[in-house]
């Protein structure tokens, strides 16, 4: 290199080079740091702190130069941020929507001076022009909260945490959403980013945000983020990274009683799909664009139809002829990746480079393995490198079940000109995002929200701000805790003491209630039956199933089988099935008005009420049917894009013991009602009304399988809905040991938990409150953007 | 210039399953723009080698022996030689690659050049020029006569109307006596891009074209409401890269109309090497058709070695 820039004009007129790369100034980056001694501290109160005694981290950048050295934060630094962010939620939240939209987008004006800056402190990640559209497109939204998002109101100190590999962008998807709905936020980047973090921090508190609404801790060591889920002021906690630290982030929270969710779109693995129909020479130019990266923050895998394979294979090998090697991040992944390339090929994969290893370096040459298949370890486990694995399908349908089948839902880039293909397509893909004939896209208003293993909250769009909102009237779900002391492995294995009745007269003998698996009223696989106590008494009501792991089996294999064919149904025949429950109770109302005051020992008047509401309730659910729809998205590129309400899969849901059957309906309503098929658990006190309904449902017109009942043990059912990999979300109304098993049983596969800790009657959630429908059917459904771009 | 496309019989299947989305072309046009970033001589030697590949171009009515001349002693020298000398270009042949002219003035041209014992190549258009809209026996006999006159490059124009209605095997047939007509001379297919609706045509035009046998195709006559734009090279250019893969055979680019300035000509030769690689970046496979360009670039290189900005009057004219 160092005679490259001797080289003479007639060299390069020979050669046509295009020179060295312009390696970009970092000046005014290093002024900052230079004014800030290379040390930041953290941010904290509107201003830099540095706290004596802080053990510190050096940061370097991409060539291993120092750039400067941060803080590492301990408990006290995080005891006095929260407090901070306390009175500055108090006064952020207080000021007008205007006047916080005003706050964001004086942030525009002067990122316009500094967004320089802040760019090369994230090493060009971020470009200040994306950052401007994400402050412009949330200033909108902090200005029209309270006009298109009535009743709902900021959650209070949101913690937004991400893994080390997470850049400026990502992270600022999350912080700004939180900011403009009027909630206070800790930060807690990774440490590339921390310097980035650090400094928009304090421009914000230039541009008039209050002291504290926005704090920055840094940390060494990714075990800080939960000491900060844990300090009792925070109310939620949003993670974004890799899957192994936000794992990791949830089990550590276990038991806080703190919402905690996750987005672990780095190392996803995402599907590119060329099928015939596809402008080859684009798609060919897209997966050269997307797959050979130097940071890459996801692994694509290229599928292509049959009948072009060979010509996209040739095409590859023709444009990667110029490509040079790309930088690994590290020394170490130079043999991972020689490891990955010698394990496809043994395989039978064939290896295709742009040019020929050097013999050592952190550096690879883009590389094409093709003919893998889905078994193979490199797609399983996909390495760092610019590796780019290379399967056919044989048809349409053949491409949507391969690129399906895997763990990874955050997006898929599809090729085709067949417009009726890529909707279909798009539509039966399970992954977050859609992209047709482009790849990468990210805006704003274009929810992002990783099916299956790849997260449990929607990002970005309107959909994106619920997260940080609540309604007034929801009670917080859980209360503050520290983390019990527990034995996972021992959880829900516990034996009921068995209570045999006195048989002293035959026709006041117990009736034996049946449980509702797969379309059919049963008994539990066991045989075995547990003993339902009148309210209050002692004696026995009733019997019931005692179901366990496998009638929990049973039920998913049933449901999963028949929720696709329910969701192909449509709105108007789920509104039809759900007027017809809403009748067959209407039918049987004396008998339900009986169960419900005889199983909860509420008067004649009030067991009436619960009825009466609860046929409402499911006629509710009817007439929302076809209501909860998606849209089209302001996208300011050229294009169509859209979003699409879709249903989670198989819900599980252990039923609270307040007013039994009132929640039964809203709970079974609302899953059912967006295409979700659910596994129910009525409340262990208070089973009977629940499995009343089993007759209701019955002679419903309900796809078998599609709304089973099982009743038992509370905890044991817990674990084997939480042990179910099939099962995507899990309502759970119980103790708070419940819910620290589930959050933390609940991460691989990853499951949405809404967890409300049930303490002893009183602050329960309020069944008989219509603002609980829009709450609990957005927790029904996950939102998939397709972006469609047109000239 | 060695080795020629012969051309190939007509193949239906190269041409009916084509798909090109208009979108994603643009984005990779942007993306190419967006990379251009060349600084000090790395930017003299692209800019000279732009000029290597300059058609020098005059198409007016108004054409006489007198501005041809001009046109072709510049065509000769284009950058002062003491610009040239001080980055020791002087002696490396660094000529524009050809003059383009109409029929009826190859002949000056070519005396001309002979007079200045130069072996610079005479381009002449042909085939009715702008329109093709006139009887194929005036069309060939108008090759014919370009070729006496000494053209040893033929710019002839595609029949718009064929194209239109997708009668490609017509359209085959008339390029292929077109070729048959130029003999040695080598045949430049112009498609008339911004007449032809989609990229899709173009596409389908480019490849009819070369499999007809065109040692070049390029894109405009100059007299289109729309010419050479980035996304329609990089759909000729995808068309040249797919012949070349089916056949070996290299077949040339030229843009022309409406590029005027050194920056866009970099961007040209940006796209040409990102597209279709180094072995594109020469007059033999490549070609810009331009008559004001050369002043620009010739500018650019008076600061890039001197640091100054030239006035119009301190280099010459063409």
């Amino acid at each position: 290199m160092a005679d490259s820039t001797n080289k003479s004009v007639y060299d390069i007129f020979l050669s046509m080079e295009k020179g060295p790369a312009q390696t970009s100034s970092t000046a005014t980056a290093k002024a900052w740091l230079d004014h800030h001694s290379q040390a930041l501290g953290l941010f904290i109160n509107g201003k830099f702190v540095r706290p004596a005694d802080r053990p510190s981290c050096l940061l370097l950048d991409s060539k291993g130069g120092s750039v400067c050295s941060i803080v590492c934060a301990v408990e006290d630094d995080i005891s006095q941020c929260a407090s901070s962010a306390v009175n500055g939620f108090k006064s952020w939240s207080s000021r007008t929507c205007y006047q916080r939209a005003q706050v964001l987008l004086k942030l525009v004006s002067i990122l316009g001076m500094h967004g320089k800056c802040v760019s090369e402190l994230c090493e060009a990640s971020c470009s200040p022009s994306a950052l401007v559209r994400l402050l412009q497109y949330y200033s909108s939204w902090a200005q029209l909260r309270d006009i298109l998002i009535t009743n709902w109101r900021p959650l209070g100190v949101v913690a937004v945490v991400a893994s080390d590999d997470c850049s400026l962008y990502p992270l600022y998807c999350k912080v700004l959403p939180a900011l403009a709905m009027g909630n206070s936020v800790i930060v807690v980047p990774g440490q590339c980013t921390a310097p980035a973090a650090l400094l928009l921090a304090q421009l914000f508190t230039g541009a008039g945000l209050p002291s504290g609404a926005l704090n920055v801790v840094t940390r060494s060591d990714f075990s800080l983020c939960a000491k900060v889920a844990q300090n009792p002021s925070i109310s939620y906690v949003t993670y974004i990274g890799n899957k192994e630290d936000g794992v990791m982030l949830c089990k550590a929270t276990a038991g806080m009683g703190v919402p905690v969710s996750v987005s672990p779109y780095i190392g996803a693995l995402c599907p590119l799909i060329i099928f015939e129909s596809a402008d080859i020479d684009s798609a060919v130019d897209g997966v050269i664009d997307a797959a050979f990266k130097t940071k890459k923050e996801v692994h694509w895998v290229l599928f292509v139809q049959d009948s072009v394979l060979d010509s996209v294979v040739a095409r590859l090998r023709l444009r990667m002829g110029g490509l040079k090697c790309v930088d690994l991040r590290h020394d170490a992944d130079r043999a991972l990746v020689e490891t990955a390339v010698q394990e496809a090929e043994q395989q039978g994969a064939m290896v295709i480079q742009s040019c020929s290893a050097p013999p050592s370096g952190a550096v690879y040459p883009p590389t094409l393995l093709c003919g893998t298949a889905p078994s193979s370890p490199c797609v399983v486990w996909p390495s760092s490198g610019p590796l780019l694995p290379v399967m056919s399908f044989r048809s349409n349908t053949e491409a949507v079940t391969l690129a399906n089948h895997s763990p990874h839902g955050k997006s898929v880039s599809i090729w085709t000109e067949d417009l009726t293909l890529a909707l279909e397509t798009a539509k039966n893909l399970s992954f977050g995002s859609v992209w047709v004939n482009c790849h990468s896209v990210s805006d704003p208003c274009l929810p992002v929200c990783g099916q299956k293993d790849s997260g449990n909250c929607t990002d970005g769009g309107q959909e994106g701000l619920y997260q940080f909102l609540k309604l007034p009237s929801s009670s917080s779900p859980l209360p503050r805790s520290s983390p019990l002391s527990m034995d996972y492995t021992k959880f829900g294995t516990g034996t009921f003491p068995v209570i045999i009745p006195e048989y002293s007269d035959q026709a006041n003998a117990s009736k034996s209630y049946l449980q509702f698996v797969g379309g059919k009223a049963c008994k539990s696989v066991s045989g075995c039956s547990l003993s339902v106590q009148p309210p209050g008494g002692s004696g026995v009501l009733a019997y019931c199933p005692d179901g366990g792991r496998k009638d929990v089996r049973n039920a998913v294999e049933a449901a999963i089988k028949v929720q696709s064919g329910w969701i192909k149904k449509g709105p108007t025949a789920h509104a039809q099935s759900l007027y017809s429950l809403a009748k067959g109770l209407e039918a049987k109302r004396q008998d339900f008005v009986m169960s419900v005051s005889i199983q909860t020992g509420l008067s004649m008047d009030e067991a009436e009420k619960e009825v009466e509401l609860s046929i409402a309730r499911l006629s509710d659910w009817a007439s929302y049917c076809d209501k909860i729809q998606g849209g089209t998205l302001p996208m300011p590129k050229s294009g169509s894009a859209y979003t699409l309400p879709e249903a989670l899969g198989v819900v599980g849901v252990i039923l609270p013991d307040k007013n039994p059957l009132l929640s039964m309906v809203t709970v079974l309503g609302a899953a059912i009602a967006t295409g979700n098929a659910i596994v129910m658990v009525p409340s262990q006190k208070y089973p009977l009304p629940a499995l009343d309904f089993i007759q209701v449902l019955q002679v419903s017109d309900l796809p078998a399988g599609l709304v089973n009942v099982i009743s038992g043990g509370k905890d044991q059912l817990t674990v084997a809905l939480a042990n179910h990999s099939v099962i995507k979300a899990i309502w759970y109304w119980g103790s708070a040991e419940g819910c620290q098993y589930l959050q933390y049983t609940c991460t691989t596969p990853l499951k949405t938990l809404c967890l409300f800790c049930q303490n002893d009657e009183e602050e329960e959630k309020d069944w008989t409150h219509p603002s609980l429908l829009e709450e609990m059917w957005r927790n029904a459904v996950q939102w998939k953007s397709v972006w469609i771009p047109t000239a | 210039m060695s080795c020629r496309n012969p051309g190939t019989q007509f193949y239906q299947e190269h041409i009916s399953k084509v798909r090109v989305n208009a979108e994603a072309v643009l984005e990779r046009a942007k993306q190419i723009q967006g990379q251009m970033n060349l600084k000090k001589h790395w930017q003299t030697a692209w800019l000279l080698k732009a000029i290597t590949c300059i058609d020098l171009t005059t198409l007016a009515g108004d054409d006489t022996t007198s501005n041809v001349r001009r046109l072709c002693l510049k065509a000769i020298q284009p950058v002062r030689y003491d610009l040239l000398k001080k980055i020791d270009m002087h002696d490396k042949g660094i000529t524009t690659a050809a003059v383009c002219v109409y029929p009826s003035r190859v002949a000056d041209a070519v005396v001309l050049l002979k007079s200045a014992t130069n072996s610079l190549p005479v381009a002449s258009v042909a085939t009715g020029f702008p329109a093709g809209q006139t009887p194929m026996e005036a069309r060939l006999q108008e090759v014919r006569m370009a070729v006496a006159d000494g053209a040893t490059e033929i710019d002839v124009v595609i029949n718009r109307t064929l194209a239109l209605t997708g009668k490609w095997e017509a359209m085959y047939d008339e390029l292929r006596q077109f070729r048959e007509a130029c003999g040695e001379a080598h045949m430049k297919t112009i498609l008339a891009v911004g007449e032809l609706g989609t990229f899709t045509n173009v596409y389908k035009a480019s490849m009819v074209a070369m499999m007809a046998g065109s040692d070049f195709i390029k894109t405009s006559t100059g007299k289109e409401a729309v010419n050479a734009t980035y996304a329609v090279a990089i759909v000729m250019a995808r068309a040249i890269r797919n012949y070349y893969m089916c056949t070996g055979h290299k077949v040339g680019f030229k843009p022309a109309g409406g590029i005027r300035t050194a920056q866009e000509s970099l961007i040209w030769l940006s796209l040409i090497k990102e597209e279709l690689g180094n072995d594109w970046l020469s007059p033999h496979l490549f070609r810009l058709g331009a008559s004001s360009l050369l002043s620009d670039i010739e500018r650019q290189v008076y600061h890039n070695v001197t640091g100054q900005y030239a006035a119009y009057n301190e280099l010459p004219m063409a």
